[in-house]
């Protein structure tokens, strides 16, 4: 079972805290309003976990924005919210009302935006430490329950999903979401190994 | 990949031609933000030729961008290596990018989907980090959306609908009350709104009954639309003898015309009112606010502003208009009793 | 800052990474200094009252009481205190408050320099 210590996981709370910030930053710069948002938990899990947990059981649908990034470690990055509360932030961040049920294709495109700046900020963060170059790819939109979008039907891969609880709030409204990176073995070793290599340079 | 069997000459003539020949905007910077390409879609639509731009910064071709979401994301494509979406619906038209020169005197720009990408290049090659900024013209199918939301909204017609005066009732007026001031916020443009009360209507209801009231609404309600213009403009039944305009992208001279004509609408309707303490014939009164939203104001503030002119227009012996902020003087009233 | 006791630096973060940054760049140009640290917005309150710091470096984003609400219960009991909050999210919002609040406010992550700052702008004071 993959575990970081208790510095490592200090160290991963903070800096993706850090991202998020500046991700709310960036935000609230498009919105003229303000936004805040923070990771007030992070988890290890299996695809299904995350699957059951964002799915409920009602297997209500889920949005997802999804990047791939490539180099320093690999991975599979989500920004994911259930499909209600994409309308809502979308209706938020847009400034107009979403009049039907769905995210429209260009609503689609403001939320694949907004997936952009969340995990680009939280990789970017990551990449600091890494000190090494990683390449992501442009977002891409997905709609589905949470076992097709986080792909839990795939039992031969063996790695774990690091998930971000975030808290996002904009005009007094605060909305919950996801955000999942997927991370093969060779991703979580290589993640520690960048953690500790950071806090070893903190270290007097 | 291109196909590599012709000269080098060749190849790069092919791709000068293909780079001509594409319809979307391709701008290449280099490490330090600096204009290495700029192909024929931006020279034709942004009126600049790549002469005029090759070896300038970002910065210095768009100041007003410095330290925005595009500039950010060209940061992060040359020091990070990711790449970014600017969308049309969150960005609406960053670049000043037009489809001709006519629409390039008004100021009217295209409508533009952005995407800012890191270049790959070999590392055998002496040269450091660039960028591609791509622009597609989305204006067409911003248009298109815009017509299924139209639609979408005609069909909802129903709930949003005042039952009595078949104008739009008070959820609509909510909802459209909603997005218009978030989008005044985004924009930072002025925006009035319009209280209305019709004077003594207890008296009228109670003396001419109920029949009649209900006429004498459907009249007002018909005039009181009949002034507005724009898409955007929206009067709505607010309550049983009240009345709410918005009128978005508008100041507080205009919101003072509008106001004014709808007075004098009403009053030039001549619906005989005997009972009235105010005139021979039905008048309303009106408060009007002006503001632009900011990020610690919201729409209860506006309309008790607007509340407390109606207040003090009604103080002010009725059919007149009080513009909040002005001393109790008002805009302009006829001998009130 | 007095001359007559040894400078005394309150970090109040969540984060223990963050405290050891912060530690690790006062003591650096200022080794004799004394850096004393809460992990709590509260726990800084009940601090305040047996210590008196010369500057509060206080987190904004803190589970429980936050940076904002805290800083309004340490300014109770100290209401001159020169306090700095730290944070990622800056926007326009957050100059406001600040300058509201009458605190000064620095940007994570923290650095060097950005301590630095912080601490000449206190030895101005």
């Amino acid at each position: 079972m993959f575990q970081l210590d208790e510095l490592q996981h200090d160290a991963l709370v903070e800096l993706f805290n850090q991202g998020v910030g500046q991700a709310a930053a960036a935000m609230s710069q498009i919105v003229h309003e303000e936004v805040t948002m923070s990771v007030p938990l992070i988890t290890f899990q299996s695809r299904a976990e995350v699957a059951q947990e964002l799915g409920g059981p009602e297997a209500r649908r889920i949005c997802a924005v999804t990047q791939t990034y490539q180099g320093a470690f690999n991975t599979e990055a989500m920004l994911m919210f259930p499909e209600e509360k994409s309308l809502e932030i979308v209706r938020l961040m847009v400034g107009q009302s979403v009049t039907m049920e769905e995210l429209s294709e260009m609503e689609q495109e403001a939320m694949s935006e907004i997936g952009n700046i969340i995990l680009n900020s939280c990789m970017s963060t990551l990449a600091n430490i890494a000190g090494k170059e990683l390449h992501g790819s442009l977002p891409i939109y997905r709609i589905g329950t949470s076992d097709q979008i986080l792909g839990s039907s795939d039992n031969q891969w063996s790695g774990m999903v690091l998930t971000l609880k975030i808290d996002f709030n904009i005009e007094k409204h605060e909305i919950n979401g996801y955000v999942a990176f997927l991370l093969d073995t060779t991703a979580l070793h290589d993640l520690q190994a960048y953690l500790q290599q950071y806090l070893s340079g903190l270290m007097p | 990949m291109i196909a590599s069997d012709s000269s080098l000459e060749v190849q790069l003539a092919l791709l000068n031609s293909v780079l001509k020949a594409a319809r979307v905007g391709m701008i290449v910077l280099d490490s330090q933000e600096r204009v290495v390409l700029w192909n024929q879609w931006m020279e034709q639509h942004a009126f600049c030729s790549s002469e005029s731009v090759f070896g300038k910064s970002f910065v210095e071709l768009y100041p007003e961008l410095t330290n925005g979401r595009a500039h950010n994301a060209i940061k992060g494509a040359l020091k990070d290596n990711f790449a970014s979406l600017i969308s049309q619906t969150l960005n609406k038209a960053p670049f000043p990018l037009f489809a001709n020169a006519d629409d390039r005197l008004v100021g009217t720009r295209i409508q533009q989907a952005v995407q800012v990408m890191p270049i790959d290049l070999p590392s055998h090659l002496p040269l450091q980090q660039h960028c591609l900024i791509q622009i597609t013209d989305v204006s067409m199918a911003v248009a298109r959306e815009k017509q299924l939301r139209d639609l979408a909204m005609e069909l909802q017609g129903q709930i949003f609908a005042d039952g009595l005066t078949g104008i739009p009732n008070r959820r609509r007026f909510d909802e459209h009350m909603e997005g218009e001031f978030r989008r005044a916020k985004r924009a930072s443009t002025p925006l009035s709104l319009i209280m209305i009360d019709v004077d003594s209507f207890k008296d009228y209801n109670d003396n001419y009954g109920h029949q009649k009231g209900d006429e004498c609404l459907i009249l007002i309600a018909a005039a009181l639309s009949r002034i507005l213009g724009r898409p955007c403009d929206l009067v709505a039944r607010y309550g049983g003898e009240e009345f709410m305009a918005v009128l978005p992208n508008t100041n507080a001279d205009g919101a003072l015309v509008f106001a004014e004509s709808m007075r004098n609408e009403i009053a030039s309707l001549a619906i005989e009112h005997a009972y009235s303490k105010v005139a021979p014939h039905v008048t309303i009164s009106l408060g009007v606010i002006t503001q632009i939203p900011s990020h610690n104001t919201a729409i209860p503030h506006l309309i008790g502003a607007a509340d407390r002119a109606l207040y003090q227009a009604k103080r002010n012996g009725r059919n007149c208009v009080v513009v909040h902020g002005d001393k109790p003087k008002t805009a302009a009233s006829p001998a009130a009793a | 800052m007095s001359n007559a006791k040894t400078t005394t630096i309150l970090v109040v973060d969540d984060s223990r990474v963050s405290r050891l940054l912060s530690r690790q760049f006062i003591l650096h140009n200022h080794p004799d200094w004394i850096i004393e640290e809460a992990v709590t917005g509260e726990e800084a309150v009940t601090k305040l009252s047996s210590i008196s710091p010369d500057l509060i470096l206080l987190d904004v984003n803190m589970p429980g009481m936050g940076g904002l609400a805290a800083v309004v219960k340490l300014r109770e009991i100290s209401p001159e205190i020169p306090i700095c909050l730290m944070t990622a999210n800056v926007q326009d919002a957050t100059r406001e408050k600040a300058h509201n609040l009458g605190v000064q406010f620095a940007e994570k992550p923290i650095t060097q320099a950005r301590i630095d700052h912080v601490i000449a702008q206190l030895e101005n004071a």
